[in-house]
């Protein structure tokens, strides 16, 4: 219970920042400033200034936006596509069921970053291709969730009633299967969005994901990393945000699957 | 029970197949032209078609599919075009980094992730028990190189008790292990969480079981009783286990990046950027082999400690 508020709470202070922190902010997160170069944390810039005399709060506040849509988006992307193959691997079975279950089985066999990393030098850096990368990278658990589930509801009575009231097949899956655990579904994705934040964040420190000057929290401490002895503010600050908000949606996950647990 | 085996085996060697087979497919994806790569940037267009046809890069997609895999079957995993060496004498220069990279952290995270798991799980709802769900969750949340970064600037650079940066690979165990404490540290720590979170819930739910209710209630030892209960407890903890230690091989780029390990991670990083593919392809086949070897043979080890699994 107190997981969850703490969780929301979190989330809720996490997405202001991201939304309209930058205004709050009167510096650009882009544009060099070289008369600063290196400024110690002060009321004005609470984080300091980089290597290049920008902001390094704006640089955080303007990278949250990047990382949370990535991460935000490729969790919605590996859920829609573990969902669309899920349903049809359990509702077709048949050959369908087994060559997705094969094709899953070979992604699985990637050590997970691995995976990521091959996908994203296939597909070249960007915003995009890391959403896709990622996507791609975090759907075989969907798929393997949601086949199991959905196995498992159609074992049971209400699924023979709806066939024998004549219901079409989607309209089983859809209508009166997927409702029985989309919230078990919502409880891993939060589980999912706080490892994407950490995955994009670890390609982009490594220079393969969001390319600068766009700033991502990745790309951020990956820039703080070369003077990190002469301003560490600029490594501890824009880190102790994106370990936030990992927290805030493991906290998330966390308290809802203890409700989910408790009720059933 | 050989029928299992061998069925369970003739589907690892599939899962190889097609595994390897996408690693084929991937490679070709990549952008870039491997010859005009290697030629660099003051070749003629003839220059370039030679090289091509040197390669094989001229022959049809099928016949470099099977030059492929008669390369992979003999394990030769062809040249790397910027060190100019056979890719397997590079892969054998900087797996020992690794290695020995991985098996410190996977130790450490064993002795941490265990030990705290099943501390906290013999005495749920105690302080400690309560200090143990909280490391988990924020050894989960943790960036793994922000964290890395985080302990050099307090234990080497505030403290100077550890190296910031570097290996010697020339020097003696005892500088090499020094040298890799931190980095090790950084990788325990989130895995630790994860074993930490599993081995816990595994004893609770063993504890809570019907048949400890029973042993207890019929006198038994506690020493008697902790046998059972870590008897039906352990197996379930193989796989997660074999995932973290098979994912090593690979999950050290990051922190090798961090504290500039020259390990296989690094190897990998800088083919990506040379686009020197045969390397490239050379670490993934490695990784992924060593990845799927390891979870099967997790996999056998549960079947050996859980005689229910062997009736499936």
């Amino acid at each position: 219970m107190t997981r969850v508020r703490l969780g929301v709470l979190l989330a809720v202070l996490i997405v202001l920042s991201a939304t309209i922190g930058p205004t709050l902010v009167p510096f650009d997160p882009i544009r060099p400033n070289y008369t600063l170069r290196y400024a110690p944390p002060s009321p004005e810039h609470m984080l300091g200034t980089d290597n290049l005399g920008r902001d390094v709060l704006a640089r955080s506040l303007a990278g949250g936006r990047v990382s949370l849509a990535i991460a935000g988006g490729a969790t919605v992307l590996a859920v829609l596509l573990g969902l669309l193959t899920g349903l049809s691997a359990a509702g077709l079975r048949g050959a369908v069921d087994v060559v997705l279950t094969r094709a899953f089985d070979a992604l699985l066999a990637f050590p997970g970053f691995l995976l990521v990393l091959l996908l994203v030098t296939i597909l070249g850096g960007g915003v995009w291709q890391t959403v896709l990368a990622l996507g791609v990278a975090g759907s075989p658990l969907y798929f393997r969730l949601v086949r199991a589930f959905t196995r498992s509801e159609l074992q049971r009575d209400y699924v023979l009633a709806g066939e024998a009231l004549g219901a079409s097949r989607p309209r089983l899956l859809f209508r009166h299967a997927l409702p029985n655990f989309v919230g078990a579904l919502a409880v891993q994705a939060a589980s999912t969005m706080a490892t994407f934040l950490l995955v994009e964040a670890s390609l982009s420190f490594l220079g393969l994901g969001v390319p600068l000057p766009t700033p991502s929290w990745g790309n951020v401490l990956q820039d703080a990393r070369s003077f990190l002895t002469r301003q560490p503010w600029a490594a501890v600050g824009p880190g102790l945000v994106l370990a936030s908000a990992a927290l805030a949606l493991q906290f998330l996950s966390d308290g809802f699957r203890d409700r989910l647990d408790h009720r059933v | 029970m050989l029928r299992f085996l061998l069925s369970q085996a003739l589907s690892v060697v599939i899962t190889m197949v097609v595994v390897l087979s996408l690693v084929f497919v991937a490679m070709r994806a990549l952008p870039g032209d491997a010859a005009a790569i290697l030629g660099g940037l003051d070749t003629t267009e003839a220059q370039v078609d030679a090289l091509r046809r040197q390669l094989g890069l001229d022959q049809s997609v099928a016949v470099q599919f099977g030059v492929y895999w008669s390369g992979v079957v003999r394990g030769d995993l062809g040249r790397s075009i910027r060190e100019r060496r056979p890719v397997a004498e590079v892969l054998r220069d900087r797996l020992p980094v690794t290695l020995a990279l991985a098996s410190f952290a996977f130790v450490l995270a064993l002795a941490i992730g265990l030990g705290l798991g099943l501390l906290a799980g013999r005495h749920p709802g105690s302080p400690l028990d309560n200090a143990t769900l909280g490391f988990t969750t924020i050894g989960l949340a943790l960036p793994e190189f922000w964290f890395g970064f985080l302990l050099i600037l307090i234990f080497a650079v505030q403290f100077g008790a550890f190296p910031v940066i570097g290996y010697p690979v020339a020097g003696d165990v005892g500088v090499r292990l020094w040298h890799l404490v931190l980095p090790a540290v950084t990788l325990a720590i989130p895995r630790a969480a994860q074993m930490a979170r599993l081995a816990r819930a595994r004893l609770l739910e063993e504890l809570g079981a019907d048949y400890t209710r029973t042993a207890r209630s019929k006198g038994l030892p506690a020493r008697r009783v902790t046998r059972h209960v870590a008897a039906n407890a352990f197996p379930g903890l193989l796989p997660l286990l074999a995932l973290e230690l098979g994912g090593l091989l690979t999950g050290t780029i990051v922190v090798e990046q961090v504290f500039g390990l020259p390990g296989l991670g690094l190897t990998l990083l800088g083919a990506i950027g040379a686009r020197d593919y045969p390397v490239v392809q050379g670490v993934t086949i490695l990784a992924v082999t060593i990845y799927i070897g390891v979870n099967w043979l997790a996999d056998l080890l549960q079947i050996a400690a859980d005689p229910r699994l062997r009736y499936e």
